[in-house]
């Protein structure tokens, strides 16, 4: 029974990871010649301005040496064949291996990017829970109007107002950078280095999804059980936490799943008004200027976070919600239908 | 309990007197519950019969004091076990929620939360008014409870969920969920409508069973007079918003005095035996933004006089447990041989 039940997970682990790798493979075959048919010149990233001063014969050679003279095809095959070993090439722009350039930079994005993330759902989650509760009152009003206006500054502008503000009126916080230089270890440094582009990253989507978890509760306060538990005499608060909020996080769960990849691309425009250097800007710039293994790397990681993402997201969703279930582990005891 | 129009006991468990419950809508203020006075017995069923939208529900959430946010009780008054409840606050209308009176809604199929097992779903109503309880004292009166409504292997079906149910037994878990805290008062709203016909029988008698032994007086909302004959003991019938007959089920049935009870009377099934077309009242109810100021079945009553039009008949009584608000039953009336029950309407008394 219970050495089944080991069997069948193992099965079904095994099943969701070969579908996640079938899916980068994908997805990187998918950037590999798309990136590659996009018009536009990868010599430009490498040789800046020079590029367009080079004769036909040096950029040959300048091709040859970089590997793009070959079919695309071949081209892939040789980019996978290096990628499993571990090499995934330098990057043009930087002159450097590609998995060096993004290291250092990754952690920055992933603090700013991931502690956005949960700071932005959690927020958005009590201020829905909030003005759900004084559904229709004036303070719940002035909330989603007040949400309304603020996410459509645009986030370039709210930098730079909150850039003016703090940095160079009231010279409370840094205006530029992820640590003062030379502090890179510093906890101190680097939190007030966060402090701007952190409530930038927050404040710009925060009201979206709490507007979207208000509603969701209000459409769920005015479902049947609601009345149910009422009549068994519960409060509004109980109802409210156990049952209400309980029964919107799978949705709110898959929404934070599908906006997973804002973690690592979604403070571009954070990180350039800011200089905070993260890979936002990377992975911008790698599209633009054609910096291929930057940008395949940059999109297998935001590929793999997806599908982790979603993966994790959609077990969580289940365990809340046995309805959803989709997986083959049933248990015996949800055999006795009537 | 009741023979021959004598109660055995007389306490009244819920008193309303001249209820109005007004909603407030984008078309005017809608009088769903227009003065209704009422009482429930200890011991007994009171069945409330009347088409959709007659106000029914409304009076049953009012008592419950459920009502939707854009609904208000205007004026009258509730007492609930002897407690004047008309003004309670929010905080101790839930100490009396599923203690002094619970309810049965209408839909099993969206009554329980989708996402929590039935087990953890009786529990809270069972722990709701006792905090005391221990962990496996409460999971005990859960297997109880659910042996109560019928649900075999309750202890099996501890961990489903709803979706695991039929309708049938989703509506055996609402009414566990309902007895838990062994209330007073128990109101059924429609409890049968949304079941198929073979179960709803199996309903009704489980819900009279219990009615039985745990000796929980009853208010039964329902549209369905074959459900009444079945489960009641005294029968209201709702019309847009008042009470235009109550009486025991006995006299609703063999003596039926107001012309609406007539026409749903004769709209039975049973009726029209042998007959082509089925018996309808014709016409609709009236709507309840700014109702008629006369009696609002008059322009759908066959029997109807000038002064129906005019004036609101009073409840005129007819035995000490049976009245009826028409203006047939008036002294100077013309006298009116009734169409069911065959009696001349207005004798002398």
């Amino acid at each position: 029974m219970n050495l089944k039940k080991i069997k069948k997970v193992t099965v079904f682990l095994l099943k969701k990871i070969s579908i996640s790798i079938i899916a980068i493979l994908f997805l990187s075959v998918l950037v590999f010649f798309m990136s590659r048919l996009a018009p536009g010149d990868p010599l430009v990233s490498y040789y800046g301005d020079r590029a367009e001063r080079l004769s036909p014969e040096e950029k040959e050679h300048a091709l040859e040496r970089l590997g793009l003279n070959e079919a695309i095809p071949n081209q892939y095959i040789r980019w996978v064949n290096n990628a499993v070993h571990g090499d995934f090439g330098i990057s043009y722009k930087y002159k450097q291996d590609v998995l060096e350039v993004i290291e250092g930079r990754l952690i920055n994005t992933l603090i700013l990017g991931g502690i956005g993330f949960l700071l932005t759902f959690l927020f958005a989650l009590l201020l829905g829970i909030f003005c759900a509760f004084r559904e229709e009152s004036l303070l719940d009003h002035i909330i989603c109007n007040v949400g309304t206006v603020t996410s459509c500054i645009p986030e370039f502008y709210f930098s730079l107002i909150l850039i003016l503000v703090f940095s160079v009126n009231l010279k409370l916080l840094p205006s530029s950078g992820a640590y003062a230089l030379g502090q890179s270890g510093s906890i101190q440094s680097r939190l007030t280095h966060l402090v701007l582009p952190m409530i930038v990253v927050v404040l710009s989507h925060l009201w979206y999804y709490a507007y979207m978890i208000r509603n969701k509760l209000l459409e769920e306060i005015r479902q049947d059980y609601v009345l149910l538990a009422k009549s068994k005499g519960l409060s509004k608060k109980d109802i409210m936490y156990k049952h209400c909020v309980r029964n919107i996080l799978p949705a709110f769960i898959s929404i934070m799943a599908i906006s997973l990849p804002h973690i690592v691309e979604g403070t571009y425009i954070v990180e350039m008004v800011f200089s905070y250097p993260g890979i936002g800007t990377l992975s911008f710039e790698s599209a633009k200027y054609h910096d291929y293994n930057m940008l395949m790397v940059l999109c297998l990681i935001t590929g793999i976070i997806v599908i982790i993402g979603n993966n994790v997201g959609q077990a969580i969703s289940e365990k809340i919600d046995p309805r959803m279930k989709t997986s083959e582990i049933v248990e015996t005891t949800e055999v006795t239908k009537i | 309990m009741w023979q021959n129009g004598k109660c055995k006991s007389m306490k009244n468990l819920i008193e309303i007197n001249n209820l109005s419950v007004h909603f407030k809508t984008k078309q005017g203020e809608v009088e769903a519950v227009r003065d209704v006075s009422l009482s429930l017995r200890q011991g007994e069923v009171l069945a409330v019969v009347g088409e959709s939208g007659c106000g029914k529900t409304v009076m049953c959430k009012a008592i419950m004091k459920l009502l939707p946010k854009n609904a208000w009780v205007k004026s009258g008054q509730i007492i609930a076990d002897g407690q004047d409840i008309t003004n309670l606050s929010e905080r101790q209308m839930r100490k009396l929620r599923g203690s002094t009176f619970s309810m049965i809604f209408q839909d099993p199929l969206t009554s329980l939360n989708p996402t929590i097992p039935i087990g953890k779903q009786i529990e809270e109503a069972v722990l709701m008014h006792r905090n005391d309880m221990k962990k496996h004292e409460s999971k005990q009166r859960v297997l109880d409870l659910m042996e109560l409504v019928g649900i075999s292997d309750a202890r099996l079906r501890y961990d489903s969920y709803p979706h695991h149910f039929s309708g049938g037994m989703r509506q055996r878990c609402v009414m566990a969920i309902a007895l838990a805290s062994n209330p007073k008062i128990l109101i059924a709203d429609e409890p049968t409508t949304a079941l198929d016909v073979t179960i709803q029988a199996q309903i009704l008698d489980l819900l009279k069973d219990i009615q039985q032994k745990v000796g929980t007086s009853t208010i039964f909302v329902t549209h369905d007079l074959g459900v009444v004959a079945r489960v009641a003991d005294r029968v209201a019938v709702m019309y847009a918003g008042k009470i235009v007959e109550i009486g025991t089920t006995q006299e609703i049935f063999y003596d039926p005095r107001h012309p609406y009870t007539w026409g749903l009377m004769r709209s039975l099934p049973a009726f029209s035996q042998g007959k082509e077309h089925l018996e309808t009242i014709p016409g609709f109810p009236p709507s309840l933004i700014n109702p008629p100021k006369g009696d609002a079945f008059a322009p759908r009553n066959a029997y109807a006089l000038d002064v129906d039009f005019e004036r609101m008949p009073p409840m005129f009584r007819i035995t000490d447990t049976h009245y009826a608000a028409t203006w047939l039953l008036d002294e100077r009336a013309p006298k009116i041989e009734a169409p069911i029950g065959g009696k001349i309407i207005n004798e002398q008394r």
